[in-house]
Order: structure tokens, then C-alpha cells, then sequence
């Protein structure tokens, strides 16, 4: 699509034949397959083996500086190159939505460094990226989840001195999140936390589980596929392996909760059983939901049309 | 469309670099050369070297360029590029002493050892605009360059070695003097510790001082300022403030050992800012009849910052981990960490606010519930 001027001028992201001569004083970056040079990519793949090894634990890494800003995913980002192959298929999305442009540019960025096929369907997948959200699809041993991670620190909201919290973590002394839950509950009736609900890894290190729902938490649980979380900015990467337990932090009678609309369901798909999120309308009547994995609203799109068609027939 | 704004994928994105490049490449003007940024806006370049942690002023000016002047932005450029070259060699160590000057002051003494060097600066002049139409500041420019070239003698280059003698070039610093007095804590240490590399691991409190240092090196100049106002001022705590000993601005040799016959050879030559701040210690449990010194040191010409980094680094020795500050400087002076979580919020958030917005439902109907409850 663009000329090869253009490409040249655009730099960074689009691939450009090896320039050995490099006397030009204008010429674009040429790329290392998938970009970082390989020390980095080793240094990385060292840190996310012993996060593998401590579920849960933080291990600090030397994050290195991307094309893409550090709160955009950077993290995430150094985790995908670090691990991907030539025989990898990549998906990545952005609030579940493959289209949106922050996942449209990481996919573009390890596509054009590394060749690699991209797709939107976890079925055809190995490696996933993404940012707030786990495709709805069921996921097993062929994928490696890669979630990008703002804040990687759970206790940040009890405890602002990191040397405080980096004691709290080695003697996995939680008291004060478990206080501010109950304080949480006793003011407001429910646990009023949304998104990246604090979890209990392995029974031993309670992590950020990014911003996701509370809707995916479950299917972090003695999962089939393995997690890896990067924080670039935070120079962190933890992992949640398959087959181990993550509980989120709630009391015995106090129920773990997802979210739920009653009577919500997908515009497009039809479906209830689905993480929703809501299209507002000019008039708040005119509203309605759409499934924020669209991807897998597509797909089940098809699937309903072409069995109401059969219906029909 | 509410959210659906957010898509449209590739074309857009595309759409969007497409107008950068066609506003900034074509426009209206001529094209912008390096080596004119090089020169005439030396500053910015020198600031975005040692924000983006690599001496190159070629590859410097071009990051400002592609980055429309954005200082940030051209450091995100040159940080970026870096990640993906092998690191495959390490320079010896450099002693600040060899050091050769060009612009030297030291406001601690009125007669230091060796000169006030004034150099290149505007300190003392009056900041006044030039308010004049362009091309009447262009022939005025060229009649000035006409003048000079004519009287040039008249005109120190600064930066010519043949103009001064070696030792005004290289003078002896205040703190030996001090030393030389017994007035200095000396906080030497004769173990050699290896620099901590905040490249390569995290640097978080505690922290060595050569990590501390590294950080504020590499620090977003405002950024540095502010922490270092802010702990003026009091928000953050009081600091104390200190009396220049040193400033210092000029050329430092880079040194490598040759791969094959192990001699050491100068390969580069990097220009420095240098600071020693000297600090009166008033704390009970301190030296109060000797002073202690903080130092800093940055890429290129950048008073402020080295300023600020030498009043830090002696407020963090003295603080010893009781206030937050040195967690404030290695956390929060970085200006790629702080803009991108910035920009971040840019992105698209809605299935956190979904989240959000069905936590207010359920804590709304457990109000209602409870009031029914309390009514009845
Ligand atoms: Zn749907």
C-alpha cells in the first residue's frame, strides 16, 4: 500500500531490506528479526523462565525502550518478541477487539519485524497479545497468552513505600489487602473492585491480574495455556503456568463476582454469556450491548445466520 | 459510534502517518538539515542525548526532526534505536579530571584554583526578544558574521585549544582544596563496586548511588527541576540548598581497550556537564565543623539538570532512606516512563469502565436495598 519512499520515511515500523553500506544519513532502522537484538531477547526470556519457575513472583528484568510508548504495551510487546518463532501465528488484541488501533499497530510491529502469519482466530493462534481482556474462546497447550500489564503492583493501593512492599511480598504478609477488602465491603456492601481484581497465585504471591475483568479471572484458574505478563515500564514480567490455582481474594462468605447486566445480551450475536460492553446511543434508550470479543461475536454470528437460514429452509 | 471510533485499523493509522509526513516532509519550507539543528539549536540536541542515553549528535538531530521538536518524543527515537543494537563492548573508566574545559565557574570562591571560565553563555544577558521581521534579522545576522570575520581576533573560539594554556584548560577542582583543608567529609571508599546499569537491571530503593546517579544522568530535565523544587519548597520535605562548588562544561575522552593488542585507545570524545555542590551539614548527628559534596554529571551542555542532580544526590546521602525522596528520583525522572503512562490514558478504556460502571449499578441497589430496609 505504501510506496517505498513512504516506507522509508515511516521508519520504524515497516520492514526494509538490509542497507550494509550504511553510509546514507537518512535511511530506516534496518530490523533484527523481531526487532530487540538477541542479548536482549535471551535477558528476556531468562527473566520470563523464572517467572515460570516463582508463579506469581515479580522478577525485575532490564526492560528495554520500544517503538511504541511505555504505557502502550511495551512490556507486553518485549514478552512476544522475546518468544516468538517463525513457525508462530500471532493474534493481538486491544479490549478484545482485534481492529482497534493500539492492537493493529503491535500486530503490525511484530509482523513486519519477524514475517510471521497474524490471524484473528485463537483456533488458528500460538501466540496471543493482549491488552485488558482473554479471548472468549477456550484456550490449551498450543497458545501462550501475553497480557500487557499498566501496574504490575497489587499492594500499590495499601502501601505506597516499595521497600515495604517488596517485605510484604517476600513473607507474603497480606494482612492490610485483606483489611482493605473487608473495609471495602463493610462501607460499601460489595467489594467495589472492578478490573484487574487481586488474585492469590499458586497460594503464595497475590498479583495485578492486569486491568482484565473479573469476568476472565476464572479462566486464569488451572488453565490449560500459560500467561506471561509484562510490564515495560515497571520493568517487571510474572506468570501464571497452566494447571495452577489463582483465587481472587474474597471471604468465605462473600461470593467472588463477575460482572453481570441482566437481561444484556449481544446486539450482533445474541449472546448472554458473553463480557458485554455497552454502545451508548445519542437517546440512553436506544442503547444496547455488543460482545467486546469480536472476534468470537463474528464468528457466532455466522454460526446463528447460517442455522436461522437452515431454520428457514 | 461512541467507541467505534476507536477502529478502523490499519487505513487509519496509515491516514494518520501519511499527514505527519506530508506536513513535516513537504510544507512549505525548505528542508531542515542536521547539521543546522547541530548548530543552531545545540541545546536541544545536547538535551536530548543525555535524556535518550546516547552521545551521537547526527542521529540526535534527526530524532528532533522526525519528532517536530517534541524532546521526549526525539529521546523515545534514540532509546528506542538502541534496544536494538548488541552492546558489544564497554568503555574503560574516564576520570573527570581529564577533563578539558570550556566553560568553568565556581561560585564558591571569588579566586578558585585556576580560572572563571565564563564561556559560551547567556547568563548575564538580557533576555530580550528579537522582535525585528525575519529578514531584517537575517541581514542583521549577516552583517554581525561579516563583523566577526573581520575581527576575529576579537572573538574568542572557545573551543580552540591553541587559545589557552593546559592547566586553565584542565583546572584543579575546589573540592581538593577543601579536601587539602580537612573541611570535606570524605566519603571515599577504596573498594571499586561496579556501576549499577540502570539499562540493564531495575533500579529501586535501595539503591546504590552509582544507580541513583545513572537515573538522574538520564533524567527528563523538567522533570529533575521539578523533584528538586518541590523538596525546595516543601512539599515534599526541605531541602537544604547548596552552595556551588564546581560547574563545569566541557570535553571528556572516551577510552576502549583495543581487541586485539589490549592498549587502550581514545575512540570518542563526549561533551559534559559537571557539577560539585558543596553542603553545609547542620544535622545532629552529622560533621558539623566539615562540608560534604553532591555530585552531577550529564551529557552535553545542561546546567539545570547537573545542577539539580548534584543538590540530589547529596540530599538522598543525607536523607538515608527516610523520606520517599529517593524513591521519587529513580521512579518518577524518567521522561519516556511518565509520558507514556500519560499518553496511555489515550487509549481505549472501555472494558474497564464497563467494569466500572456495573460496579456503581451494584453498589447503588445495595444503597437502595438497605434504606427499604431501614424504612420499614
Ligand atoms: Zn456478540
Amino acid at each position: 500500500m505504501n510506496t517505498p519512499l513512504l516506507q522509508e520515511i515511516l521508519g520504524n515500523a515497516s520492514r526494509t531490506d538490509t542497507n550494509l553500506d550504511g553510509s546514507s544519513s537518512f535511511k530506516a532502522q534496518t530490523l533484527n528479526f523481531g526487532l530487540l537484538d538477541e542479548y536482549s531477547k535471551r535477558e528476556i526470556r531468562r527473566a520470563i523462565l523464572t517467572a515460570v519457575a516463582v508463579p506469581g513472583y515479580q522478577v525485575p528484568f532490564g526492560s528495554r525502550e520500544m517503538p511504541v510508548a511505555r504505557g502502550w504495551g511495551s512490556g507486553g510487546l518485549q514478552i512476544s518478541l522475546a518468544i516468538v518463532g517463525p513457525d508462530d501465528v500471532v493474534k493481538v488484541i486491544d479490549q478484545g477487539d482485534d481492529e482497534g488501533v493500539n492492537a493493529v499497530n503491535l500486530r503490525r510491529l511484530i509482523v513486519s519485524s519477524t514475517g510471521i502469519p497474524e490471524s484473528t482466530t485463537p483456533e488458528d493462534s500460538t501466540l496471543i497479545q493482549t491488552r485488558h481482556r482473554i479471548p472468549e474462546d477456550p484456550l490449551d497447550a498450543r497458545h501462550t497468552l501475553v497480557l500487557q500489564v499498566p501496574v504490575p503492583e497489587p499492594l500499590r493501593g495499601v502501601e505506597r513505600d516499595m521497600r515495604e512492599l517488596a517485605r510484604m511480598h517476600a513473607e507474603a504478609d497480606y494482612a492490610r489487602m485483606w483489611v482493605s477488602l473487608y473495609e471495602d465491603k463493610v462501607r460499601n456492601g460489595v467489594i467495589t473492585r472492578t478490573t484487574g481484581y487481586p488474585c492469590l497465585v499458586n497460594s503464595r504471591y497475590v498479583i495485578a491480574t492486569t486491568p482484565i475483568p473479573r469476568w476472565d479471572i476464572p479462566r486464569l484458574h488451572q488453565s490449560e495455556f500459560l500467561s506471561l505478563f509484562g510490564a515495560g515500564r515497571e520493568k517487571r514480567i510474572y506468570a501464571v503456568p497452566p494447571h495452577t490455582d489463582v483465587e481472587p481474594l474474597t471471604f468465605e462468605d462473600v461470593p467472588f463476582e463477575v460482572e453481570k447486566t441482566p437481561g444484556a445480551k449481544c446486539r450482533n450475536c445474541a449472546s448472554n454469556n458473553t463480557f458485554l460492553v455497552e454502545v451508548l446511543a445519542t437517546d440512553v434508550r436506544q442503547s444496547y450491548w455488543v460482545c467486546s470479543d469480536s472476534d468470537w461475536c463474528r464468528r457466532h454470528r455466522e454460526l446463528s445466520d447460517s442455522s436461522s437460514q437452515g431454520l428457514m429452509t | 459510534m461512541g467507541y467505534a471510533a476507536a477502529r478502523g485499523g490499519l487505513q487509519a493509522i496509515e491516514a494518520a502517518e501519511k499527514l505527519v509526513a506530508r506536513e513535516r516532509i513537504l510544507g512549505q519550507s525548505s528542508w531542515l538539515d542536521t547539521d543546522q539543528i547541530i548548530e543552531k539549536l545545540r541545546l536541544a540536541v545536547d538535551r536530548v542525548m543525555s535524556e535518550g542515553g546516547l552521545w551521537d549528535e547526527q542521529l540526535a538531530a534527526s530524532a528532533l526532526r522526525q519528532a517536530e521538536g517534541d524532546p521526549i518524543e526525539a529521546a523515545h527515537l534514540l532509546r528506542s534505536y538502541r534496544s536494538t543494537l548488541p552492546r558489544i563492548a564497554y568503555s574503560t573508566p574516564i576520570d573527570a579530571d581529564d577533563m578539558v574545559v570550556l566553560r568553568r565557574i565556581v561560585p564558591a570562591f571569588r579566586n578558585p584554583p585556576g580560572p572563571q571560565l565564563l564561556g559560551r553563555t547567556t547568563d548575564y544577558t538580557g533576555r530580550l526578544l528579537h522582535t525585528e521581521d525575519d529578514d531584517t534579522q537575517r541581514t542583521n545576522a549577516e552583517k554581525m558574521a561579516a563583523y566577526i570575520q573581520e575581527n576575529v581576533t576579537n572573538f574568542p573560539d572557545n573551543d580552540d585549544d591553541k587559545n589557552h594554556d593546559r592547566s586553565s584548560r584542565s583546572p584543579r577542582r575546589l573540592l581538593e582544596l577543601l579536601r587539602d583543608l580537612d573541611s570535606v567529609v570524605d566519603r571515599r571508599r577504596s573498594d571499586d563496586p561496579e556501576p549499577f546499569d540502570i539499562t540493564r537491571h531495575p533500579a529501586r530503593p535501595p539503591a546504590s548511588r552509582s544507580a541513583r546517579l545513572a537515573t538522574m544522568a538520564r533524567a527528563e530535565t523538567g522533570a529533575l527541576v521539578n523533584v528538586w523544587y518541590r523538596n525546595i519548597l516543601g512539599p515534599d520535605g526541605y531541602l537544604h540548598e547548596i552552595t556551588l562548588g564546581e560547574v563545569r562544561h566541557g570535553r571528556l575522552p572516551v577510552r576502549m581497550l583495543h581487541p586485539l593488542t589490549g592498549d587502550e585507545i581514545t575512540v570518542s570524545f563526549v561533551r559534559v556537564t559537571e557539577v560539585e555542590a558543596i553542603e553545609d551539614l547542620n544535622g545532629i548527628d552529622e560533621d558539623r565543623g566539615r562540608f560534604d559534596v553532591g555530585y552531577g554529571l550529564c551529557f552535553g551542555h545542561n546546567e539545570k539538570k547537573a545542577i539539580a542532580m548534584a543538590n540530589l544526590d547529596i540530599a538522598c546521602e543525607r536523607d538515608q532512606g527516610r523520606s520517599f525522596l529517593e524513591q521519587s528520583i529513580l521512579l518518577t525522572t524518567d521522561g519516556l516512563d511518565a509520558s507514556g503512562f500519560l499518553e496511555h490514558l489515550k487509549l481505549p478504556h472501555y472494558v474497564t469502565f464497563r467494569s466500572m460502571m456495573e460496579r456503581k449499578v451494584a453498589i447503588r441497589q445495595h444503597q437502595e436495598a438497605s434504606k427499604n430496609l431501614e424504612s420499614k
